[in-house]
């Protein structure tokens, strides 16, 4: 079984994003990937944002294939409304940061405090890693030390030129890394051999990269089948099963 | 007929190797008749010895390799490497790589090697994407410059995994008619679609980047694109051919 841990749906007209729930679907359909985890390109800025209920609207229409993240912008004054309602009321399993989008360090307070939220829940906190600055694992890092009891995914594994940054930072506990994008098969082996099978999600960053070649860049990395059954499935099966839904106090 | 249109062969100051053997042992699994191959930046920095022992490695699979000059324009001895090049060991296209090299890919003094390629028919294949050198829109300045000589933009010519650098690509391919890209390394299968609806298939070549990229998957970027099996083709193959006059 297939979950993909990093996928997209939202209409944005101005960017000229329109990725509706029916594109990710069909896509699964032509990878073979049972569920999928969908989050927006817009960020929320407080309860009712129209980006978390266009995931809430898109969960709803089809529950057995799609899982909710809320995409948040942390420096919004309802942003840890925005969380409450999305993983307490709507079931949503995880938060997505994208500090580019939203034009905020990780390791700024703000972020800091929402990722400590975040982990409340025992929610994973899935941040956008790449070339860029705001988004160079080196900043996600500093954000996942500052609060070692998030779970801090790092989307992308830094892109295209930070592997031996994305590899030095195994030895942090709270940190897990996915396969979406990067365009080595072989960093996955690397990661794998790193981490540890059991902290590297597969993730396609659909609709954009095609689940069904983001599959097979998993499967040319050479991992064994356990190790393919824990990176595909066993391993956000897990965290989504350790997501709570009530945080006391 | 495919045609990988950048390969690299020998050794890197980064480590990174390929023989030509293994190239083409892959190549063969792949059914992947051509390439454009490009040596590595050496660890003894003279890269007129390095087009010099590509050439001869090349000259024994002359059916299945064509060698590309790589030249770093602040040598003082720029063009008359390339000259050397083209002249004693017949390299058929022309190479740059801003980052490895650390030059902008519009500066005046690359004029000679342009004004070389155009007279010799060369197709320039440039490493692109990188910050502050060669994005999209900067070797756009040099296409503007050169109208005759076909420009190839390495990665889609944006290497940012958010993809920002998109919207340049596409304005530089809009502008100059020269500009092409090769699809190593491009994440998104929607912009490898885009540019052919927009620009037409005749724009785009599969390259691998290999051994940085993996040949195995890189050329599989191109064989799933939802484009027209025409319009495959030449992506695969006939652009390449038509670029280097084959």
């Amino acid at each position: 079984m297939i979950i993909d841990s990093h996928t997209h749906v939202d209409m944005v007209e101005s960017w000229g994003w329109m990725d509706p729930p029916e594109l990710i679907i069909s896509l699964m359909d032509e990878a073979g990937i049972a569920q999928s985890i969908v989050m927006t390109y817009r960020d929320a800025t407080r309860p009712d944002d129209p980006a978390t209920l266009y995931v809430k609207e898109s969960v709803d229409k089809y529950p057995q294939r799609l899982v909710g993240y809320v995409r948040i912008n942390p420096n919004a004054s309802g942003a840890g409304d925005a969380l409450d309602q999305a993983i307490g009321d709507f079931k949503m399993k995880g938060l997505k940061l994208h500090p580019v989008s939203y034009v905020g360090f990780p390791y700024g307070e703000a972020t800091l405090r929402l990722m400590r939220h975040a982990a409340r829940y025992n929610a994973p906190v899935l941040f956008h890693t790449g070339d860029e600055s705001l988004a160079l694992p080196e900043e996600v890092v500093e954000a996942a030390k500052l609060v070692p009891e998030a779970m801090v995914i790092l989307g992308h594994m830094g892109g295209y030129y930070h592997f031996d940054a994305v590899l030095e930072y195994a030895q942090f506990p709270n940190v897990v890394v996915d396969t979406s994008a990067i365009p080595y098969p072989w960093m996955i082996r690397k990661a794998v051999d790193a981490y540890g099978p059991a902290r590297v999600l597969y993730a396609s960053d659909g609709p954009g990269c095609l689940p069904a070649l983001e599959v097979e860049k998993v499967h040319l990395a050479g991992l064994t089948p356990e190790e393919e059954q824990m990176v595909f499935s066993g391993n956000i099966q897990r965290i989504m099963d350790g997501v709570k839904h009530r945080i006391s106090g | 007929m495919i045609f990988d249109f950048r390969v690299f062969v020998g050794q890197s100051f980064d480590g990174t190797m390929q023989a030509a053997g293994d190239l083409l042992h892959r190549m063969d699994n792949l059914g992947i008749e051509m390439a454009l191959v490009a040596p590595f930046r050496p660890l003894v920095y003279n890269l007129d010895q390095a087009n010099a022992s590509l050439a001869t490695v090349v000259k024994i699979v002359w059916d299945r390799l064509i060698a590309a000059a790589r030249i770093d324009p602040w040598q003082p001895t720029a063009l008359d490497t390339l000259r050397r090049a083209a002249d004693t060991h017949g390299m058929q296209a022309l190479f740059l790589h801003p980052w490895e090299e650390t030059f902008r890919i519009d500066l005046p003094r690359i004029d000679p090697l342009m004004a070389f390629a155009e007279e010799r028919k060369l197709p320039v294949l440039v490493m692109s994407g990188f910050p502050w050198l060669s994005e999209a829109l900067q070797v756009r300045k040099l296409a503007a410059r050169w109208p005759a000589v076909p420009i190839v933009m390495s990665n889609g010519g944006q290497i940012n995994i958010s993809g920002l650098g998109q919207a340049d690509a596409t304005l530089a391919l809009a502008a100059c008619p020269n500009l092409y890209i090769d699809t190593a390394g491009i994440y998104r299968q929607d912009f490898i679609e885009e540019t052919v609806e927009a620009f037409g298939a005749e724009r785009v070549l599969f390259g691998s980047g290999a051994p940085y990229f993996d040949q195995r998957y890189e050329i599989k970027r191109v064989q799933v694109a939802k484009v027209r099996e025409e319009q495959r083709e030449l992506m695969l193959g006939g652009n390449a051919k038509r670029l280097l006059g084959l």
